[in-house]
């Protein structure tokens, strides 16, 4: 049972609390991923369940245990950190093999183990160099190779990919699921980057300012999200949100009304903000839907799709549409048709999702 | 020195150029750089490479009057004379041994300090411990030499006074052969090692703390942080200081053993340059004194040589 | 402050003494004759042009001698007067017409034959008859003065008075003790023993220090009390004369029994305990402690500490006679050297050498002499009596020396008879008695070694052993008196290794240059 549990969680310097009681279960063997913009709280976090960082108050429960007070070293987790921590001095078997000395493995079991692990990741060739003679994705492997050879409860990954290019990234992305798949260890990951999160995540951890936004599985938090930070936080690009006002039928946005399911006179009058996913436009209407006129502003071809920027009346929008081949037929567009039962509404106030007939 | 310059960044390959017209054109776009270079180069020509001129005095029948180039030539004869003199030898030796125990002892301390320092985390009183440390390095040698006489005084030293707690016997220390040197390489150390522990800091502060926080959740305690990280990555500086040190080698710090020995302690505090001092420069033999100067060069030459040659085979650090 | 009184003395200068050396009998050249001159010295870093003592010379000789000193250090503190700055006027390669220093003996000696300085033999016999003179009257002073070809290259200045240092000692301790003044060696022991064991000044500890020494040298000098030598002349270590025999304290016989002596005391605690480290201001802190006893040091400062007879409840501390020696021997082994290796010289350059050697021998005239001991009349001084006597403003305004020095008298960088009368008048009464006592045995003094030039071979053998020597002697010297080692067990061990480092050919080649210079 090798959960982690947080349980109003606060994380304050002197008088300047950055985290504000944060309650969150991970299950055994689970992929959870932490994203949010920068300061968010969430590398703090973490190193509030590594250990690096005291916690304020709250209780943090690793296999039912709880270990606010152990030392880093026997909460049985590893780290994974965003510049590798690598020691430079050493090469790479002795880099892996750090951890497991200061544990006193004896040297036969340590030497088995980093063999094993150096297959696993394709470093048996690396395995006398050092760091500095080695790519980026090499040492990124080094460095989950470190966390992987300790058999750990639990791995946490701080930001591990920040440091790699867009391509690698991608690549590196794809085998760290694939280990997680492959260990089955509970995994706590931090990212900004909401496609790693999207891509990696079991459940995701939206955080913004020290608190937990939304909790769910990807797909949970792409489709519903619990309010507008989680909206224009997921996705890419992210919903459009217009101020409108709530109608019988739908909602007014601007001068053009958008036919909403569910909506009734008992609604009427109410503000809102209107979400509308770039994706989820048509141009032609295609079931019960509704024009939103737009002046074409830019053309972005991204191959098969294209990203339409547009207003309407004071509020920017940016679009998708498939291009099949050619963005000729792009240009003219004059409205799009926008799905009845794909829209979602967001108090004006608070920014929560509205939900209607309910 | 001057940083790789960034030339070799565009390159004119057209090849139909000459060289001329190339170097003309590597100048023209690269002069400011030049420029900058210009007052280390002057300064080098001024007081290193220009005064080299003098040292030919080292082979010659010098005369302030006839100057360096119209006194007579004499070969080697001042070298024979320094090395038929068995006090210049009792010199050299002793300048090396005072040397090796400098290496020995006031080597590691600055880093032993660097280290102890960088485990205090109470910030105000480590900065107020680095400010008592660091005073003796700024207080002249004539103070220093005027503290350690007081100091090992057999009537009114606090050494002596502290022996006499134990019923031991005082000593008068600094006329016994014996104790000049432990008395002279502590003192060194107090007054340098404070000082000395700045640049070690300062790498130290430059190891990523990742490194230390890895090495924390991996169940590292402070004592292997600092063997097996804190030491490793400062490893370099530390051998860029060491042969810095070796090149040094013969200049053991000239004021402080004319302050402190007596004809009684010359037998093992007498150094190549306090006997220069007193047989060259007191007599006005600067060629002698210069034929000394150029063999203390060569010894700190090839100890340099040989300690980064050494350094660059094992561990891939050196000064060039 | 200074340059107030500069101003001062300039107006008052012009204005009284015109009209009294108005004669023109000691002028040079009718039409005013500017030389260019270097002085360097430890309290005069240049020669300043507005002293009064220049100014006056200008209007007695026409000469104006025009400061162009090189390699000085305006800090005085840190000015030291020694070759540095000849060294450093050499080496920029103009030397000024006239040349003044302190130690500038083996200077001119060395770079005169080179052709640096001019020889001044043939220009003294013809043009300075005040200076043959002298030298008729003392050939031994005008030998010494010789470089290693029989020419002088340089007028030194000449000290006067007989007696430098003497014997000192508490006789208020003395009288607290009820004892003696200590006519003998054994007697000085017995009261220095008595110092260290009967608690003279009475603070119920036995902290008082014997013997003490701000020079440890002067520690050295008590061998002779039992017959040895020290040290040959006013230069520390020096080479001795006599009977026309160069040799060297350190290897005699009363000083091999002098240091078994001084190891033995300095074992009992007669002897200043840091002795060797204690330094300069060994005299100063340990009169004014109230527990110095006994020293060897000079009759002027060290009088002027019985002021602390203020502090020190009868502070007494008077100079006595030297003990006798088991043999019955008394020697005072200090004394005031005949010519000191300071002094001025022409440089090679100089194209008025005929006016420049009369204007060397106007200040040994009377009227130059007077000028360069006492200052200018009216101002320094008045005659009296036909003495001149200092006015007592004068000696009111703070240390005499200094005073002197500001106005361009006393300075040991020119070339002059000194006057002891000079420094009779500001001696205090503890001086002058003790200079009284000691002049009661007059064969208490001991000739001085005065120095010899060398030739360039003489040199090479001097330069190759001397030092080796010096030290060697040094080091055992200590450590035999610190109790490392016993003189009278170690002693043919140390003469033979003195013999293997050279000392019998250096004594040979002292020898033959000795020969020479002062003619066997």
């Amino acid at each position: 049972m090798s959960g982690v549990n947080l349980s109003g969680i606060v994380k304050a310097y002197g008088a300047l609390q950055v985290v504000h009681g944060i309650d969150l279960d991970v299950q055994e063997k689970e992929f959870v991923v932490l994203v949010g913009p920068s300061g968010c709280g969430k590398s703090t976090t973490l190193r509030m369940i590594a250990g690096l960082e005291e916690i304020t108050s709250g209780d943090l429960i690793i296999d039912g245990r709880r270990i606010n007070r152990v030392a880093p070293k026997d909460r049985d987790v590893a780290m994974v950190f965003q510049n590798y921590a690598l020691y430079p001095h050493l090469n790479v078997a002795d880099n892996m093999a750090f951890g497991l000395r200061i544990r006193r493995m004896p040297k036969a079991e340590i030497k088995t183990t980093i063999d094993d692990v150096a297959e696993i990741l394709g470093l048996t060739p690396y395995l006398d160099r050092r760091p500095a003679d080695l790519s980026g994705g090499q040492r990124q492997r080094v460095a989950m190779g470190r966390a992987i050879v300790r058999h750990p409860k639990v791995f946490l990954f701080d930001e591990p990919l920040s440091n790699l290019d867009a391509k690698l990234r991608t690549q590196m992305r794809a085998e760290i699921k694939r280990l997680h798949n492959r260990l089955g260890v509970t995994s706590i990951y931090v990212t900004h980057d909401q496609v790693e999160a999207m891509t990696l995540a079991d459940r995701i951890v939206v955080m913004n300012d020290g608190n937990i936004e939304q909790v769910g599985t990807p797909m949970e938090l792409f489709n519903n999200p619990a309010n507008t930070f989680v909206a224009s936080f997921l996705g890419s690009p992210p919903m459009n949100q217009m101020k409108g006002t709530m109608t019988a039928t739908g909602a007014t946005v601007g001068d053009a009304e958008i036919l909403i399911d569910g909506a009734s006179a008992a609604n009427a009058g109410r503000d809102v903000i209107v979400g509308i996913r770039p994706e989820h436009v048509t141009l032609t209407a295609q079931g019960p839907s509704s024009a939103l006129p737009i002046s074409l502003d830019l053309v972005e071809p991204l191959g098969s799709e294209a990203l339409l920027h547009a207003r309407h009346g004071d509020n920017a929008m940016v679009f998708k549409a498939d291009t099949n081949g050619d963005i000729s037929h792009l240009s003219g567009v004059g409205e799009v048709h926008v799905p009845s039962h794909l829209v979602k509404l967001f108090d004006a106030e608070t920014g929560q999702a509205l939900t209607l007939g309910a | 020195m001057a940083k790789d310059t960034p030339i070799t960044a565009k390159s004119d390959s057209t090849g139909d150029d000459g060289r001329l017209v190339r170097l003309y054109d590597h100048f023209r776009r690269e002069w400011q750089i030049y420029l900058m270079l210009l007052p280390t180069i002057i300064w080098f020509i001024v007081f290193l490479y220009k005064p080299m001129y003098g040292l030919q005095i080292a082979f010659k029948d010098y005369s302030i009057f006839k100057g360096v180039a119209n006194s007579p030539w004499v070969g080697w004869e001042h070298f024979q004379t320094l090395f038929s003199n068995d006090s210049f030898i009792r010199a050299v030796k002793n300048t090396i041994t005072i040397s090796f125990y400098n290496l020995l002892f006031g080597f590691p301390a600055p880093i032993i300090l660097a280290l102890m320092f960088n485990e205090i985390l109470h910030a105000s009183y480590k900065r107020t411990a680095q400010t008592i440390v660091y005073l003796p390095h700024f207080i002249s040698s004539v103070i220093i030499a005027g503290i350690v006489i007081t100091a090992f005084s057999p009537t009114v030293g606090v050494i002596n006074a502290v022996m006499g707690w134990f019923g031991l016997d005082s000593i008068y220390f600094l006329t016994q052969p014996d104790w000049f040197r432990p008395i002279f390489v502590g003192t060194g150390i107090w007054q340098e090692a404070g000082f000395g522990s700045i640049v070690f800091l300062a790498a130290i502060a430059g190891v990523n703390p990742s490194l230390y926080e890895s090495a924390v959740v991996d169940g590292a305690n402070r004592w292997q942080m600092m063997w097996k990280i804190t030491i490793p990555s400062i490893l370099p500086t530390i051998l860029i200081m060491l042969i810095i040190r070796i090149g040094n080698v013969m200049e053991v710090s000239f004021e402080l053993v004319i302050l402190l020995y007596q004809p009684a302690t010359y037998e093992t505090a007498d150094v190549v340059n306090t006997w220069v001092y007193r047989q060259g420069l007191q007599s006005g033999q600067y060629d002698l004194a210069a034929a000394a100067g150029l063999f203390n060069a060569f010894v700190a030459f090839v100890l340099v040589m040989t300690a980064n040659t050494l350094s660059r085979r094992y561990s891939r650090t050196s000064l060039w | 402050m200074r340059k107030l009184c500069l101003t001062a003395a300039l107006l008052a200068g012009s204005a009284i003494t015109t009209p009294a050396f108005a004669d023109g009998h000691l002028m040079i050249t009718e039409e005013p004759l500017e030389l260019t001159i270097q002085m360097n010295h430890a309290r005069y870093p240049i020669y300043e042009e507005s002293w009064p003592v220049e100014q006056v010379a200008r209007e007695l000789t026409g000469i104006h001698l025009i400061n162009d000193t090189v390699g000085a250090n305006m800090r005085t503190d840190e000015n030291t007067g020694r070759t540095e700055a000849l060294n450093l006027m050499l080496a920029s390669g103009t030397i000024p017409d006239i040349v003044g220093s302190s130690r500038i003996r083996d200077f001119v000696n060395q770079y005169g034959p080179e052709g640096a300085f001019v020889p001044l033999n043939d220009l003294i016999a013809e043009h300075a008859p005040n200076i043959a003179a002298y030298y008729a009257t003392r050939p031994d002073i005008e030998a010494a003065v010789k470089a290693s070809d029989g020419q002088m290259y340089y007028i030194p200045y000449l000290p006067d008075g007989k007696y430098g240092r003497a014997y000192w000692i508490r006789t208020d301790w003395l009288d607290a003790l009820g004892l003696e003044m200590p006519e003998t060696v054994d007697e000085y022991e017995a009261v220095l023993r008595a110092f260290k064991t009967q608690d003279p000044n009475g603070n119920g500890e036995a902290d008082e220090v014997p013997f003490f020494a701000r020079q440890w040298p002067e520690l050295i000098r008590l061998v002779t009390l039992w017959d040895g030598r020290a040290h040959g002349s006013d230069t520390y270590h020096d080479f001795l004369i006599e009977d026309g025999q160069i040799g060297h304290g350190y290897i005699g016989e009363g000083y091999r029994e002098g240091i078994a002596n001084l190891a033995r005391w300095y074992d009992e605690g007669l002897i200043d305990a840091e002795i060797f480290t204690r330094g300069s201001s060994a005299r100063d802190f340990l009169l004014s402690e109230n527990l110095g006893g006994s020293t060897h040091d000079w009759f002027a400062s060290t009088s002027g500490y019985n002021r602390l007879s203020s502090e020190i409840e009868g502070f007494a501390f008077e100079a006595f006679l030297p003990p006798a020696s088991p043999t019955g021997r008394r020697i005072e082994e200090h004394r005031r050297i005949l010519v000191k290796p300071d002094g001025w010289a022409i440089g090679h350059t100089n194209e008025h050498l005929v006016e420049t050697i009369k204007y060397f021998d106007f200040w040994f005239t009377e009227e130059g002499r007077r000028l360069a001991n006492f200052g200018v009349e009216g101002q320094q001084y008045e005659m009296v009596d036909g003495q001149p006597i200092f006015t007592q403003e004068f000696l009111d305004a703070g240390p005499v020396n200094r005073s002197l020095y500001q106005v361009g008298s006393q300075l040991q960088g020119r070339g002059y008879f000194q006057d002891y009368n000079y420094e009779i008048q500001w001696s205090n009464e503890f001086a002058l008695e003790g200079i009284a006592l000691y002049d009661t045995m007059p064969e208490l003094l001991i000739p001085d070694f005065l120095g010899v030039a060398f030739t360039a071979d003489e040199q090479q053998v001097y330069d190759r052993t001397w030092g080796t020597i010096r030290d060697y002697m040094l080091e055992r010297q200590q450590s035999w008196i610190l109790g490392n080692g016993d003189v009278m067990a170690d002693w043919d061990d140390y003469i033979a290794t003195l013999d293997e480092m050279g000392m019998q050919e250096l004594l040979a080649v002292m020898q033959s240059a000795y020969d020479r210079q002062y003619g066997g």
